[in-house]
């Protein structure tokens, strides 16, 4: 039975990618209610998932339901204003974020989503006023490039220098900050810094392409032959400073099966951010898809704390300390995963075999 | 899509579909654009309606261009243009429009064709007598009166040559290319091409842009190569993957020969890129025109004209080069006008599907600032779109926004419906304060039709006082949009006819200003996509029965006109000012 329900795990987790996070991640645990009914937690669960997954419309009519369940359901509301964000809903979007100020009161997340809107609707005064309120601590970390456009649109182009020079500073190799930066020094004369700023432009945007073609190529070759012969195309992407790029090389490494090659850049890449989600998160996923349970264990109980309503990495995590037979453990996990997820079969199934077993020890 | 949201995508989307979405990119940029919510109509009538006339006009041949199902090369996805001209100076406008054939071999025919108007509402096709009978793969077209006789001249961009038909002035046309020293050596793909007579010495140059480095037995056919597929549907390969070009300069020797000026200007020295639609207009108004080139997948370049023979390319630091993210996108067609009515010249890029077309406003002093959100395009990314015009359709005043849409890989909507390989044609109305609103309906039957289009023409070629519209559809005969505005507003078209400057005015710079606005529009020799609209600029008024005209001609002149009444075709000779007044439309 043990292994009967490892392999459907196994195959249930085949269909989960290695996840990122969301800018949401953090502020969902701020803005979710205490105690939430298990259908509201499941469609939310799902809907996360499928935000994660880029498949926004289906997201929505998961928190729609939700919300349907529960109204004031204050998480419900903000990952459905993201989504409706994401999805260009931008005026059905920010009543989302509104509801969640009125039942959670201010928040920083809210604070920057109702900014970001300000600034699409080109309400620049707003945009400003909001984004400044929370700029000093800065729930994402793009807050400090979204004001400086804003002050820039607005026509303000000194503060608008000033809060892309911190963007820069805060987000160094982002290609789209220095360009916006280097317009904003042309309108205002400085055509020396500008020309800078163009440089670094050109320079950032060129690594980001060479990542794309290089992902694109080392795809290709995993697809095509077999992983140690694809290495020499996958391994120009080994760059041991960059956790990203190394991050996105075990992701690809690990899509065509090849965990064992995946290992060495998702490790290294743990060690540069050790804040990535996604880095822990395909880390454990690994060493878990080469049963190698008590290395995956770490990194997957690192992945869940950072965020807990992430199904794939909470259902993976109650796997492995099964696998491990530790079932004290095993239990609250799986039942958080099952509540997250109730339509899957399987882990309704031993949870309700662990919880048989519970009684006789 | 920032790098992390890159990261992201690949992975999520490898493990889901089985595909990447690098892979479902293909090889063109776009960035999965969704669309802006639509606001509420704003119910106010429109009153320009358009019908598609062209059969009933004598416009039945199709223009062929590659197989009638699929599109096995991007030489055969990306179409031809088309032009309004007057070619015989009859004060009617003619239709000359380009034509593609087919790999397989010859196509019984297919061919360029010119068509005279019969100045009733029809044409008659006079290639054969013109001497025009041409097939081939036909791109670009540009048309000006290059030798100063008086006679509109006709230049062909095309694979593997280009080609230059000196208009005889009796209706027959010479072949002039290698006299001219136009052949270049090799096979090049020529695609936007505008006449521009960049050194003010009067006579019209010819700038040429080009997109790959192409050769039908190296580049995979569609199926061939995995990695050309759009969202998982393989398609024909291209523009990324295939080798980039850079544009070319030739200058007027004055003696029917032209001289590549391409690295003395400093032309050649700017990044090769896939280079489309090219335009020239004065955009910082200097008195010196710039050269404007919509680039597909790479970014758009824009060359400024330095006074002294040589460009510089500043596309970045104006603005016109890549999105506000500092992404380059797949810039199809231009347009030139002024949206806002501020006397300045704004410009309309339109790119591939999942991406909105760009419209830049013009700040000044060659810096250019992306509205397209706030003026509201951002509710259409639907679909590929191609040739397209800053026009005002119905005569308010006001100028509105026109594209057509076709996809370039007519397989993917047997897979997914959302790209249709046949698309609508796409109207904003200008409903003033920067802000524009999608037409969908109530502009006439002519516009909710679907065809693979690309090349579109602006001109009113009934001579009736609103904006018709020619459109290139591939495989299909063209469609003639006869617009029948009967809102009543005024309007006001401008001739020029230069004398220190190219005769065809090509250059210059017209502002008219009317009940408290200034619109300038510019006299060009290219424009939307590989095409050539009216050269008679078209000026709706609303209810303004008066106004005064502004004139920068290309050599530097100004000349101003004052009073003048509206529903007329004014012809204004340099130096001599107005020397015919017809009212025409009545």
């Amino acid at each position: 039975m043990m292994r009967l329900f490892a392999a459907s795990i196994l195959l249930a987790l085949a269909a989960l990618a290695a996840q990122a996070q969301q800018p949401g991640a953090q502020a969902q645990q701020q803005a979710g209610g205490a105690q939430q009914q298990p259908g509201v937690a499941a469609h939310i669960g799902k809907g996360s998932q499928l935000i994660h997954d880029q498949m926004y419309e289906a997201a929505a009519k998961e928190f729609e339901q939700a919300l349907a369940l529960e109204p004031n359901n204050a998480q419900a509301h903000f990952e459905y204003g993201v989504c409706l964000l994401a999805l260009g809903r931008n005026d059905d979007a920010r009543p989302q974020f509104e509801q969640v100020e009125k039942l959670k009161g201010p928040s920083r997340y809210v604070t920057y989503y109702l900014g970001r809107l300000d600034l699409l609707a080109n309400d620049y005064p707003s945009a400003i006023k909001r984004l400044s309120a929370v700029a000093a601590n800065p729930p994402i970390p793009d807050t400090a490039f979204y004001l400086g456009a804003a002050y820039v649109s607005s026509g303000d182009t000194e503060k608008g220098i000033t809060w892309l020079e911190k963007a820069a500073k805060l987000m160094p190799t982002d290609y789209r900050v220095h360009y916006r930066l280097a317009r904003a020094y042309s309108t205002a004369g400085r055509q020396q810094d500008a020309t800078h700023e163009y440089a670094l432009y050109n320079q950032y945007l060129s690594q980001h392409k060479s990542t794309e073609t290089e992902a694109r190529a080392c795809s290709e070759a995993l697809r095509t032959q077999s992983a140690d012969a694809a290495r020499a195309a996958c391994q120009h992407m080994y760059d041991p400073n960059d956790p990203e790029r190394l991050t996105l090389l075990g992701q690809l490494y690990g899509e065509a099966g090849a965990f064992q090659q995946a290992l060495d850049p998702l490790n290294r890449a743990v060690q540069l951010d050790p804040g990535s989600y996604e880095a822990w998160h395909d880390l454990g996923l690994t060493y878990f898809r080469l049963e190698r349970y008590a290395d995956a264990r770490g990194p997957l109980l690192k992945a869940a704390a950072m965020r807990p309503e992430a199904y794939g990495t909470v259902v993976m995590l109650g796997a492995t300390l099964y696998m491990l037979g530790d079932d004290a453990a095993a239990l609250p996990v799986l039942e958080h995963a099952h509540q997250l997820n109730p339509g899957d079969e399987q882990t309704a199934a031993i949870l309700d075999k662990l919880k048989a077993e519970q009684p006789k020890k | 899509m920032n790098r992390r949201e890159f990261l992201a995508a690949l992975a999520a989307g490898a493990m889901s579909a089985g595909v990447s979405p690098a892979q479902q990119l293909g090889g063109m940029a776009t960035r999965g654009i969704k669309p802006q919510p639509r606001g509420k109509p704003s119910g106010l009538p429109f009153h320009a309606k358009f019908t598609d006339v062209a059969a009933k006009a004598g416009l039945t041949a199709p223009v062929i261009y590659g197989p009638p199902d699929r599109m096995d090369y991007i030489l055969e996805s990306m179409g031809c243009g088309v032009a309004f001209l007057d070619y015989d100076n009859d004060g009617w406008l003619d239709i000359f429009l380009l034509s593609g054939t087919r790999r397989e071999g010859p196509v019984a025919g297919a061919t360029n064709r010119l068509y005279k108007n019969n100045r009733d509402g029809t044409f008659t096709d006079v290639t054969a007598k013109a001497g025009l009978v041409r097939q081939g793969w036909a791109f670009g077209v540009t048309v000006g009166d290059y030798n100063n006789d008086g006679f509109d001249d006709i230049f062909v961009s095309a694979w593997p040559q280009n080609y230059l038909y000196r208009n005889n002035g009796n209706g027959t046309f010479t072949d002039v290319t290698e006299a001219a020293g136009l052949i270049h050596p090799g096979n090049r793909w020529g695609t936007g091409c505008t006449w521009v007579d960049y050194d003010r010495d009067g006579r019209l140059d010819l700038f040429v842009a080009h997109y790959v480095v192409f050769d039908f037995d190296k580049i995979p056919i569609t199926g061939k190569d995995p990695a050309c597929n759009y969202k998982g549907v393989p398609v024909n390969c291209g523009p990324r993957g295939l080798t980039p070009e850079r544009p070319a300069l030739y200058h007027n020797n004055g003696d029917g020969t032209f001289t590549d000026v391409t690295a003395h200007s400093r032309v050649g020295s700017a990044q090769p890129t896939y280079g489309l639609t090219a335009v020239a207009a004065d955009l910082d108004g200097d008195g010196w025109q710039e050269i404007y080139m919509a680039c597909d997948s790479t970014p758009s370049l824009l060359f400024k004209n330095s006074g002294d023979g040589t460009f510089d390319e500043v596309g970045l630091e104006s603005g016109l080069a890549v999105n506000e993210d500092g992404r380059e996108q797949a810039g199809m067609g231009i347009a030139i006008g002024d949206f806002d009515t501020d006397g300045q010249l704004d410009v309309l890029k339109t790119h591939f599907a999942e991406d909105t077309a760009a419209l830049y406003h013009n700040t000044g002093h060659l810096e250019f600032e992306d509205v397209t959100l706030r003026a509201g395009l951002g509710v259409e990314p639907r679909y590929v779109s191609w040739g397209d015009g800053i026009v005002d359709l119905d005569n308010d005043g006001l100028p509105d926004i026109f594209w057509v849409t076709g996809s370039t890989f007519p397989e993917v909507e047997r897979v997914h419906h959302e790209f249709p390989h046949k698309g609508p044609r796409i109207l904003f109305r200008n409903l003033g304060g920067g802000k524009f609103e999608e037409l969908l309906d109530g502009a006439g039957p002519a516009i909710n039709e679907i065809h693979a289009s690309r090349g579109v023409a602006f001109g009113d070629f009934d001579n009736d006082g609103d904006i018709d519209i020619l459109i290139m559809n591939i495989n299909e005969p063209p469609s003639l949009l006869r617009n029948d505005s009967k809102g009543g507003g005024h309007w006001l078209k401008v001739k020029l006819v230069g004398t220190h400057s190219n005769r065809s005015a090509i250059g210059a710079v017209v502002t008219v200003t009317y009940a408290g606005r200034k619109q300038a529009q510019a006299v060009m020799a290219a424009s939307s996509y590989l095409s050539v609209s009216d050269r008679r600029l078209h000026f709706g008024l609303g209810a303004a029965a008066i106004a005064d005209v502004e004139i920068m001609w290309p050599s530097g002149a100004r000349e101003t006109l004052k009073g003048l009444h509206s529903d007329q075709l004014i012809t204004v000779k340099e130096g001599a000012g107005v020397v015919s007044q017809e009212r025409i439309g009545q």
